[in-house]
């Protein structure tokens, strides 16, 4: 089953890596204004469940890979077949020096908290995203806190050891 | 008495704001709710998570691939079980480390020990809300029984820290399984008790029927798992679709119901919590001698190759996953978990609590199962 949808992946797109490392895992790796079109050809193969959207800060190259993993839900329910045992973990990379994608909200509904957490987290712009206004945070970070180069304990440092200690003041 | 009409026509009600929780008595947890209300219907409701935000995905990438247990299980307070065992695979996973064959089954009794106490929690808090206060006391007292065999088995009442790469900590210590078993019993004879007094109570049917009602192509549209989509007929159940552990040792039945509101969210949890006893019982008959622990390199000195690994395990919740990246470090190089509650409290809740009436705000709220911590991380 997997090698059919590899063959036919590889088939209908230019410039994708397709692996398949195990039997229940598959990693495309794709071009950056592919995702919506492979998405979506994901999406009527039958792989409908979005599962998680995540993006991991490679400050050495100087980029962002945002991640994709969609599963399938159950076709019937008498079966489980390995179709729905299979993750796709779908990959591209971005310039972190203008972190801007496309929303994907067009092709799956429920991205949409992901999407906004990761812009409050690593300050990635999604065009197209009907609110990206915080999740998580309360306060105003100048580097978004979960890129590499923001260093927790540097700003715990920072922020905590400049509080003015309370003096007790003597009767 | 005046004739005129309390409804007054010529200025019908405006929209207003409406702040619930974090501190309000319908709410669990730490949690709110920003509601647009015309009279008593929400126009309109917005999730506002964020009070428990910890930021553990980025503090475990200061800490070592052992020292992270202790932050995985509190990410989720009322089940921190499955959170060890999908932090624990994952770097099974990453790491090719082999676990014993007894250490499976242990790690399967144990996990299902834990969705009972978080379900009979999950019980507490939506019998509470609806004021059964006499079932969600039960359901505490019962809980509590099965926080007694964790702290025998692991020394600890809520974070036990039990699974580890490998297998796990230690075996069941003597004894400890006729313990169990008699717990499980006397919990097990009281399921008339609450049937009685809550699941064929007319009082809940009414308050529970066709409240916070989502079809399944609903669901599946915006990334439900767990029970929300158990309860609109479709069996995911991760323990089937990829069974870890030793879910595919012993035969089980997924239970679902056809409805889809509230009333049959708790059906199915009713149903899951005999499931897995009887579960536990087919284990433990089935369960072979051995090992439970394989042993692993040198904490303080151990750098998994570099990779990344998605895995996945049904919680209490639904489904949870875990997506660890390494960097051929001693530390993980990114950490993300996929909680059943991120998608089931900002995307469905606010989508089922469109048109819904303020009464039925905590129902729906409860029956959806969300926990705050799990999403804030």
């Amino acid at each position: 089953m997997n090698r059919s949808l590899k063959e036919k992946l590889e088939a209908t797109f230019s410039d994708i890596k397709v692996a398949a490392p195990e039997d229940d895992r598959m990693v495309i790796t794709t071009r950056k204004d592919a995702v919506l079109s492979v998405l979506n050809f994901l999406k009527t193969g039958g792989y409908q469940h979005l599962g998680l959207v995540s993006c991991v800060d490679w400050i050495e190259d100087n980029e962002f890979e945002l991640v994709y993993i969609l599963s399938a839900y159950l076709q019937d329910n008498y079966e489980y077949s390995i179709k729905e045992k299979t993750n796709i973990i779908l990959k591209t990379r971005i310039s972190r020096e203008n972190p801007q994608f496309m929303t994907i909200i067009p092709v799956f509904a429920n991205a949409e908290p992901y999407e906004r957490e990761l812009h409050e987290l690593f300050g990635i712009h999604f065009e197209g995203h009907p609110r990206q206004i915080p999740l998580l945070l309360e306060r105003d970070y100048s580097i978004p806190p979960f890129r590499k180069d923001f260093d927790t304990r540097e700003y715990v440092k920072e922020v905590f050891d400049n509080i003015p200690v309370v003096e007790e003041k003597k009767k | 008495m005046s004739k005129k009409s309390l409804v007054d026509k010529e200025h019908p009600p405006r929209e207003l704001e409406l702040y619930f929780g974090p501190q309000h008595l319908g709410m669990v947890g730490n949690f709110s709710i920003t509601l647009k209300v015309t009279g008593d219907r929400i126009s309109e409701a917005i999730a506002n998570p964020g009070y428990l935000h910890r930021g553990f995905e980025k503090l475990m990438e200061y800490r070592t691939w052992i020292q992270n247990f202790p932050m995985v299980c509190r990410i989720n307070v009322v089940e921190p079980d499955s959170m060890e065992m999908v932090y624990a695979m994952a770097v099974e996973k990453l790491a090719g480390i082999e676990v014993p064959q007894r250490a499976h089954y242990v790690r399967s009794i144990y996990l299902e020990l834990a969705r009972i106490g978080s379900h009979l929690f999950g019980l507490w808090a939506y019998a509470n809300m609806l004021g059964f206060d006499t079932v969600a006391q039960w359901a505490m007292y019962h809980r509590d029984l099965l926080l007694d065999l964790f702290e025998e088995l692991t020394g600890g009442r809520v974070y036990h820290i039990y699974i580890w790469p490998g297998g796990v900590r230690r075996d069941f210590p003597e004894g400890f399984k006729d313990k169990m078993v008699s717990t499980l019993h006397s919990i097990g004879g009281c399921v008339p008790d609450y049937d009685a007094t809550f699941f064929e109570n007319r009082l809940f049917y009414e308050r529970a029927k066709g409240v916070g009602k989502i079809s399944q192509e609903q669901a599946k549209e915006m990334g439900a798992t767990g029970q929300i989509l158990r309860a609109t007929g479709m069996k995911y159940d991760i323990r089937k679709v990829a069974p870890y552990a030793a879910y595919d040792k012993v035969p089980w039945e997924v239970p679902t119901r056809e409805e889809g509101d509230a009333y049959s969210r708790i059906w199915v949890i009713r149903d899951e919590m005999i499931e897995s006893v009887h579960m536990i019982f087919k284990l433990l008959d089935a369960m072979p001698e051995g090992e439970v622990y394989h042993r692993i390199p040198n904490p303080f000195k151990w750098n998994i190759p570099k990779g990344e690994a998605y895995v996945r395990v049904e919680s209490s919740r639904g489904e949870l996953g875990l997506y660890l990246v390494s960097n051929s470090e001693d530390k993980p190089y990114r950490v993300h978990f996929r909680t059943p509650s991120y998608p089931h409290g900002l995307t469905v809740l606010e989508k089922a609590l469109k048109n819904a009436s303020i009464a039925d705000v905590g129902n729906i709220m409860i029956s959806l199962y969300v926990v705050a911590p799990e999403i804030d991380r």
